[in-house]
C-alpha cells in the first residue's frame, strides 16, 4: 500500500497523548492529529504502586476517544507504550488487561531502554542536526516525569546511556511538603538532586568532554523554551537567562505566562533545575531541543521497520557499540569477542533457511557473543551465571526486557547443559517461543565460540557451504586446531539437535 | 499596546449601558413597525418581533439584574451604573416603548388592517348576532373543555401562574339566593378567580364576517371572556381582564455576567428568590380591585407593572401574518438563489478542491452545506464527519443527514450545545437521537459554551487524508438560514484542516494544541488577537501608514476592546462599524472617538454575520466569524474566528461591507446623543443592501446557468456501420 494511518499513543507520567501519522514512501511521515490529555498516572503509581479504580476509568475513558480518533482516520495500525508509570506498578498486567478489554487496545509498557532508544530514534530522524552534532561530544536528555536518562555521544556512536530516577513530577511529589517550609524552592530541588548527579559524575563523565545538549522530553520542555528559540537552539549564557526569569516564579504566574495549566506549570521548576545543573557538569555549550517526544520516535520506528523511509542513522551500531562498551567494561577479550562474532555470523547467515531467523535476532546474536563471557570479570569458575546476571542487570539501549532476557540465557548455556522444556511448563518470563530462539541462538553461539576456545583466533577465514542438509565448513587456518576440532563434538551435536543439520568441517591450510 | 493603557479611554462616561443599548434596538425594530412605505403585514411582524424580544429581554436580562440586586452585588456596569439604577431606567425606557407599541397598533396598523379589509372584534359586545353566535358555539365545542378555572379563597391558596402565561382574572361573587342583611354580605364578598387561556388553541379566530370579502377574527381570551360567566355558574362576574407574568424562573445564571458576579449569585443562590415575578402586563381597564389583589399576590412594584391598552402579548401579531391571502400586503418571498460554484453535475469534494467557495446566507442557498453532510455520509471514502451545533431547526436535514452517515459506518461525532439558550430541551431530544443512531455525541466543556460553527469532514483520497472544512457565521439551522444573514466558506487548506481537528479535540476535552495555524479561537486566544489587530491599526496611523478598520457584528460591549478602538480613534484610524443591536460606544466623543462611525441595519433578515476588516498598511486582512466583541463571546465561549485568505471571497466580503455602508434605506445611524437616526434620503438613490443583495444573488445564479446552457455542444452522431 502507498499510504497508510499510523496512530502513536504514550501512557506517560503526567499526560496521556496520541499522534496520527500518514505514511508513505513519497512524503515520509505527516503528522495528522496531536492529542494528549493531562492525568498524572504517575502520582498513582509512584506513591501506592497500583492505579486507583478512578485513574483505570480515566485512562480507559481516554483511550476510547483515541480508539475512535483513530478510525476517524482510517487507522491501521498503532502502537500503544506506557512507560515509567507503568513499570513502577505492582500489577501491571491486570491493569494492561483490563484495559484490553475494555478499550481493544493493546499497551505494552516500554522498558526505560526500549523507550529512550525510540525517543533517541526521533532525534536522530531530524537528519542535518543531529548527524553534525554527535560529531563532538554531545549529551541526549531526556526528562520525563519519573525519570530522567542521559546519553552520551562521542564521534558518531553511543558510549554510555543511564537512568536516574529524577523525573519532575516525581520530584514534585517529593518535595511537596518540604515545598512549603522555603522560598528557594529550585535550590530544593537542586540539593535534593545533587548526590545522585555527583555520582553519575564520577563514574561517566571522566575525561570527557560534553560541548552540546540535547533536551527531549515531551510537550512540557517543549512549551519551556518555545518562545526563546526559532532555530531551536540556545547558548549556555541565553538558557541561564531564561533560568533566572523562570526559577523564582511562582507556578500561577507561570501558568498564565507560559499559557498552561498549572498542574503542568508546577513541573517546570523541576524541569529547568535538572537541566541547569547537567548544563553545569557537563559545562556543555549549547543546548538543543529539537521539539520531538517519543510519539514521533514511536513512528519513526514503525516507518522504519515497514520500510516507509530509509534511516538516517545506523542505530543497530549504536547497540552494538553499546553492548562493546559494557563487554570492555568487563575486561572481555577484544579479538576473542571479534573471531567469535565472524564465525557465530558465517554460521548464521549461512543457515538463514534452516533456522528462520530475521536480522533482529542476528543483532542479538553478535550482542551475545559481545556479552557471552562478561562474568569472568567476577568469577571465573562461575562464568555463566555472572554473565547472565550480569546482562539481566544491565540496560542495553534499544533492547527490549525480553531481548536481554534472551541474550542472558543465550549466554548462559553456551556453558551450563541446556534445560529442556516441554513446553507444557509453567515459567514466568519464558514462553514456547522465546525458549527455541534461546536454543537456536545458544546452539551457534556454543559452535563459534568453541571454534575460538584457545583464543587465539587460529581461524583466520571460513568459508561455508549448506547442502542438502549438511553444512560444510572450510577453515582457513595454518595452526594446529586439535583442540578446537576436538572439543567441539558435544556442540556439533547440539546444533544438529537444534536445527536437524550436520556439520562438516575442514581444515584448509593457507597457501 | 498594554491593555493597562487604555485606562484614560474606560471611563464610565464613554460608555452606554448595554441593556438601554438593547432597548434602542428593540426600538429601531419598532421603527419598521411605523414605517409606513413597508407593506403592511411586514409591520405586523416587526411589530410582533418587537414583542417576543421584549419578553425576552426581561426573563434573561432583567432577571439577571434582579438577581445582582437580591445578591447586593453593587459594582457598577461600564457606563458606571448599579443593578438599582439599570433596573429603574429599564422601567422607564420600556414603559415608553410598550406606549409606542400600542400606539402603532391601535392608531396605524388597526386602521390600515381595517382598509384591508380584516376587521379585529376588540370586544364582544361589538359583534353581531351570527358572530356571536359563532364564537359562543365555538367556546362550548373547542374551549371549555380544556379550561381550568381556579377560584382563590380562604381555604383555596392563590393558584401557580405560569410563567408567560396568558390568563384571565375575575372577581366573582355568590349569587343572590339569601335574603335581606345576609344577602348583602355575601354579594359584597367578591372572591378572586382566574384561567388560564389555553395556549393549545389558536390565539387568532376567524368568525364570519359581516361584509362579503372581509376577513373578521376574534381574539381567544375575548371569546372566553365573553363565556366567563360559564365557568362559574353559582356566581356573577363582577369584571374579568386579561393579565399576563413573566417570572425570574430561569434556572441558569445569564452567561453575560461577570465572573465574579456569577460567584457571589452561586454563593446567595439560597437567596435567590425562585419564580419571582418580576413583570405584570395587565388590560388597561383592569377593575383596580382585581389590580390589587394580583399586586399583593405577585408582590410587584409599581414600575413592573404595564397597562395594556390592547391585546396582551403582540406575537400573536405573526398569526395574523399567516393567515392565508393579503399577499399584496406582504413582501414578495424571496427564493435562495443556487450557489454558482455548485451549479453543475460535479462532486462537492471537487468543487472544494478546485479552490475555497464563499456562501452568503439567505442571498443564497443553504442546500451545499446540507449536502456537503448528505454526500460526506455517503461518499465512500469518508472516514469521519465531526460538526459542531447550537441551534438547528425542527426537522433539521442535518441532522438526519448526520444519523444517516452514522448508519452508513462513518465516525460521527457532533458537538451538542445543551447551554443554547431557549434550546435546551429541543437539544436535549435531538442529541439522544443522534446517539441512538451510533454518532459520538459530546456536550461541549463545562462554564464554557460552544458557539463556534465548524464542521470538518476527513476523507480518504489517492494522496492521502484530506480535511473538509466548512465555517461560517451562522448557526447550521436550515429555517434560519433563509432569515438570518450570514457568511461561510468551504475550504481544503491543509493548515485550517489541522486546526480544525484540534477545535474538535479541545472540545473533547483534550489538551488545547501547541499553536494555531490559521484559526483564532476564543476564549483564550481572541481578545488578544484582536487587540493586537486594533493596535496594529493605531500604530499604523501615529507613523501615517494607511488604517481603517471596518467590522460587521451582532453587538459590541467588550470594554477592552471598546478602549482599543478609541484608542485607535484618538491615533487617526478611520473606524466603520456596522452593529445591528447593542452598541456601548459611543461615536463623535471630542478626542476620543470623532474616526467613529457606527450604524445599523434592520431589516427583512436579521443581520447576523460577523465580518472584521483591517487595514494593515495596505496588506488588508480579512476575517470572519462566530464571534461579537462582546466578553460573553471573547471570554466564555467557545468561538472562531478565521482569516479569509482567497482573493475572490476577499472582494466578495469587501463588497459587502461597501453596500452595507451604502444602505440609506435600512440603516439607522448613530448620532453623539446615542440615539440612532436614519439618513436623509431626498435627492439620492435609495439603496436598501438587503435587496440589492438578493438581486446580485439571483443575477449571478442566473448568469451561471445562461453560461451552461450557452455552452453546451451538441455532438454530432456517428454513422451506423
Amino acid at each position: 500500500m502507498a499510504m497508510m494511518t499510523f496512530a502513536a499513543i504514550d501512557i506517560g507520567a503526567y499526560e496521556v497523548s496520541m499522534k496520527i501519522f500518514e505514511l508513505s514512501r513519497k512524503v515520509g511521515f505527516k503528522e495528522l492529529n496531536d492529542v494528549r490529555y493531562r492525568l498524572e498516572v504517575g502520582n498513582d503509581s509512584y506513591t501506592r504502586g497500583k492505579l486507583s479504580p478512578e485513574m483505570v476509568d480515566y485512562l480507559c475513558e481516554i483511550l476510547t476517544d483515541f480508539k475512535r480518533m483513530m478510525l476517524e482516520f482510517g487507522v491501521t495500525e498503532y502502537r500503544a507504550c506506557a512507560t515509567s508509570a507503568f513499570r513502577e506498578l505492582k500489577n501491571p498486567l491486570i491493569v494492561l488487561e483490563q484495559i484490553y478489554r475494555r478499550t481493544e487496545i493493546r499497551v505494552e509498557i516500554l522498558s526505560n531502554a526500549e523507550q529512550h532508544f525510540i525517543g533517541y530514534k526521533s532525534i536522530a530522524a531530524i537528519e542535518n542536526g543531529f548527524k553534525k552534532m554527535i560529531q563532538k561530544g554531545t549529551a541526549i536528555l531526556d526528562v520525563g516525569g519519573g525519570s530522567l536518562q542521559v546519553s552520551l555521544f562521542d564521534k558518531d556512536a553511543l558510549v554510555t546511556t543511564q537512568n536516574l530516577k529524577m523525573g519532575s513530577l516525581r520530584i514534585r511529589e517529593r518535595l511537596k511538603e518540604l515545598e512549603k517550609t522555603t522560598i528557594h524552592y529550585d535550590q530544593l530541588v537542586e540539593e535534593f538532586i545533587r548526590n545522585d548527579l555527583v555520582s553519575f559524575q564520577r563514574l561517566y563523565l571522566k575525561d570527557r568532554d560534553v560541548k552540546n545538549v540535547i533536551l527531549m522530553g515531551d510537550f512540557l520542555t517543549d512549551t519551556i523554551f518555545q518562545e526563546d528559540m526559532e532555530d531551536r537552539i540556545l547558548t549556555k549564557a541565553e538558557f541561564l537567562n531564561r533560568y533566572e526569569n523562570t526559577a523564582y516564579k511562582p507556578v500561577q504566574q507561570l501558568s498564565d505566562e507560559m499559557g498552561i495549566d498549572p498542574e503542568y506549570a508546577s513541573l517546570v521548576v523541576p524541569t529547568m533545575v535538572i537541566i541547569k545543573n547537567f548544563i553545569d557538569i557537563f559545562n556543555a555549550e549549547s543546548l538543543w531541543a529539537p521539539g520531538v517526544s517519543l510519539l514521533d520516535g514511536i513512528a519513526y520506528d514503525f516507518a522504519e521497520r515497514k520500510k516507509y523511509l530509509k534511516s538516517a542513522h545506523n542505530f543497530e551500531n549504536d547497540i552494538l557499540v553499546a553492548s562493546r562498551n559494557i563487554a570492555k567494561r568487563y575486561s572481555s577479550g577484544k579479538n576473542h569477542i571479534q573471531g567469535t562474532t565472524e564465525v557465530a555470523l558465517a554460521i548464521f547467515d549461512s543457515t538463514k533457511k534452516v533456522h528462520g531467523m530475521g536480522q533482529r535476532e542476528r543483532l542479538l546474536l553478535q550482542i551475545a557473543v559481545q556479552l557471552h563471557d562478561c562474568g569472568k570479570y567476577i568469577n571465573m569458575g562461575d562464568v555463566s551465571e555472572c554473565s547472565y546476571q550480569i546482562i539481566m542487570e544491565t540496560e542495553i539501549i534499544g533492547l527490549s526486557t525480553e531481548e536481554r532476557y534472551i541474550i542472558a540465557n543465550a549466554v548462559r548455556y553456551n556453558k551450563e547443559e541446556f534445560k529442556y522444556r516441554s513446553g507444557f511448563e509453567y515459567d514466568d518470563a519464558m514462553d514456547n517461543e522465546k525458549y527455541l530462539l534461546i536454543a537456536k541462538l545458544a546452539a551457534i553461539l556454543r559452535l563459534a565460540n568453541a571454534m575460538d576456545r584457545s583464543h587465539y583466533q587460529k581461524v583466520e577465514g571460513i568459508k561455508t557451504e549448506l547442502k542438502d542438509r549438511k553444512l560444510s565448513m572450510i577453515l582457513d587456518s595454518n595452526r594446529d586446531l586439535s583442540l578446537e576440532l576436538g572439543l567441539l563434538k558435544d556442540k556439533v551435536d547440539f546444533f544438529e539437535e537444534v536445527f536437524g543439520i550436520r556439520l562438516a568441517l575442514r581444515r584448509k591450510k593457507k597457501a | 499596546m498594554d491593555p493597562k493603557e487604555y485606562k484614560e479611554f474606560e471611563k464610565p462616561e464613554y460608555f452606554v449601558n448595554r441593556e438601554l443599548s438593547w432597548l434602542k434596538f428593540d426600538a429601531r425594530v419598532l421603527s419598521e413597525a411605523r414605517d409606513k412605505s413597508l407593506p403592511l403585514f411586514e409591520r405586523l411582524k416587526f411589530l410582533s418581533i418587537t414583542s417576543s424580544n421584549l419578553d425576552e429581554f426581561y426573563m434573561v436580562r432583567v432577571a439577571s439584574l434582579k438577581d445582582q440586586v437580591h445578591a447586593g452585588y453593587a459594582k457598577e456596569d461600564i457606563a458606571g451604573m448599579t443593578a438599582k439604577e439599570q433596573l429603574k431606567k429599564i422601567s422607564i425606557e420600556t414603559h415608553e416603548l410598550v406606549q409606542t407599541q400600542y400606539s402603532t397598533l391601535n392608531r396605524s396598523l388597526l386602521p390600515a388592517l381595517e382598509k384591508a379589509g380584516m376587521h379585529f372584534i376588540m370586544e364582544h359586545e361589538s359583534m353581531t348576532e351570527e358572530q356571536a353566535a359563532f364564537v359562543d358555539r365555538y367556546f362550548e365545542d373547542e374551549v371549555y373543555p380544556v379550561l381550568t378555572p381556579m377560584a382563590m379563597d380562604s381555604s383555596r391558596p392563590f393558584p401557580l401562574i405560569r410563567n408567560k402565561s396568558l390568563n384571565i382574572g375575575a372577581l366573582i361573587s355568590k349569587k343572590d339566593k339569601k335574603k335581606g342583611k345576609e344577602k348583602d354580605k355575601e354579594k359584597d364578598k367578591v372572591v378572586f378567580a382566574t384561567v388560564q387561556v389555553p395556549s393549545v388553541l389558536p390565539r387568532v379566530i376567524v368568525v364570519p364576517s359581516a361584509k362579503e370579502g372581509e376577513t373578521t377574527v376574534i381574539l381567544l381570551e375575548e371569546i372566553i371572556r365573553r363565556n366567563i360567566g360559564k365557568l362559574f355558574l353559582s356566581y356573577e362576574v363582577v369584571c374579568a381582564d386579561a393579565y399576563r407574568i413573566m417570572r425570574n424562573a430561569d434556572l441558569t445564571i445569564d452567561e453575560d455576567e461577570a465572573e465574579d458576579l456569577l460567584v457571589e449569585i452561586q454563593k446567595q443562590l439560597k437567596k435567590r428568590q425562585w419564580g419571582e415575578v418580576i413583570r405584570l402586563e395587565a388590560a388597561e381597564k383592569m377593575d383596580p380591585r382585581l389590580l390589587s389583589i394580583l399586586k399583593e399576590e405577585f408582590a410587584i412594584k409599581d414600575e413592573d407593572i404595564f397597562f395594556i391598552p390592547g391585546p396582551l402579548d403582540l406575537t400573536l401579531l405573526m398569526k395574523v401574518y399567516g393567515q392565508e391571502g393579503y399577499d399584496q400586503y406582504k413582501e414578495p418571498k424571496y427564493t435562495p438563489a443556487p450557489v454558482p460554484a455548485f451549479q453543475n453535475d460535479k462532486n462537492i469534494f471537487e468543487v472544494i478542491r478546485e479552490g475555497d467557495v464563499f456562501l452568503h446566507h439567505p442571498y443564497m442557498s443553504f442546500d451545499p452545506v446540507v449536502n456537503f453532510i448528505r454526500q460526506s455520509a455517503k461518499d465512500p471514502d469518508v472516514l469521519a464527519i465531526k460538526q459542531t451545533l447550537y441551534r438547528v431547526s425542527g426537522n433539521s436535514p442535518i441532522i438526519a443527514a448526520l444519523a444517516q452517515a452514522a448508519e452508513n459506518g462513518k465516525q460521527v461525532s457532533v458537538l451538542v450545545e445543551l447551554k443554547a439558550r431557549f434550546d435546551e430541551e429541543n437539544n436535549i431530544v435531538w442529541a439522544k437521537m443522534l446517539e441512538k443512531a451510533g454518532c459520538h455525541v459530546i456536550y461541549g466543556l463545562v462554564g464554557l459554551k460552544t458557539h463556534s460553527k465548524i464542521t470538518l469532514v476527513v476523507r480518504r483520497e489517492d494522496t492521502g487524508i484530506r480535511r473538509y472544512v466548512h465555517l461560517a457565521t451562522g448557526n447550521y439551522n436550515d429555517s434560519t438560514a433563509k432569515l438570518y444573514t450570514d457568511c461561510g466558506i468551504f475550504t481544503c487548506d491543509e493548515r485550517i484542516g489541522e486546526d480544525a481537528t484540534a477545535v474538535f479535540n479541545m472540545l473533547s476535552g483534550y489538551s488545547e494544541p501547541k499553536h494555531w495555524n490559521k484559526l483564532i479561537v476564543a476564549p483564550i486566544w481572541m481578545k488578544n488577537r484582536f487587540l493586537m489587530l486594533i493596535d496594529r491599526e493605531a500604530e499604523n496611523a501615529k507613523k501615517g501608514i494607511p488604517s481603517s478598520i471596518t467590522a460587521k457584528m451582532n453587538s459590541l460591549c467588550d470594554p477592552l476592546i471598546i478602549a482599543a478602538l478609541y484608542h485607535a480613534s484618538s491615533c487617526g484610524v478611520k473606524i466603520n462599524l456596522l452593529v445591528r443591536g447593542i452598541c456601548c460606544l459611543k461615536v463623535g466623543i471630542p478626542g476620543v472617538s470623532e474616526n467613529i462611525h457606527v450604524r445599523s441595519i434592520v431589516g427583512n433578515f436579521l443581520e447576523h454575520g460577523r465580518i472584521f476588516h483591517f487595514e494593515n498598511g495596505g496588506g488588508d486582512e480579512f476575517y470572519m466569524g462566530s464571534a461579537d466583541w462582546m466578553p460573553r463571546n471573547l471570554d466564555r465561549r467557545v468561538e472562531i474566528v478565521f482569516p479569509v485568505e482567497d482573493d475572490r471571497i476577499r472582494e466578495e466580503l469587501r463588497h459587502i461591507l461597501d453596500l452595507e455602508f451604502k444602505d440609506n434605506v435600512k440603516a439607522h445611524i448613530l448620532q453623539p446623543d446615542g440615539t440612532y437616526e436614519k439618513q436623509d434620503k431626498r435627492g439620492k438613490v435609495l439603496i436598501n443592501s438587503q435587496m440589492e443583495f438578493c438581486r446580485e444573488a439571483t443575477e449571478k445564479a442566473m448568469k451561471h446557468e445562461q453560461k451552461i446552457e450557452n455552452s453546451r455542444v451538441f455532438i454530432p452522431a456517428e454513422p451506423v456501420e
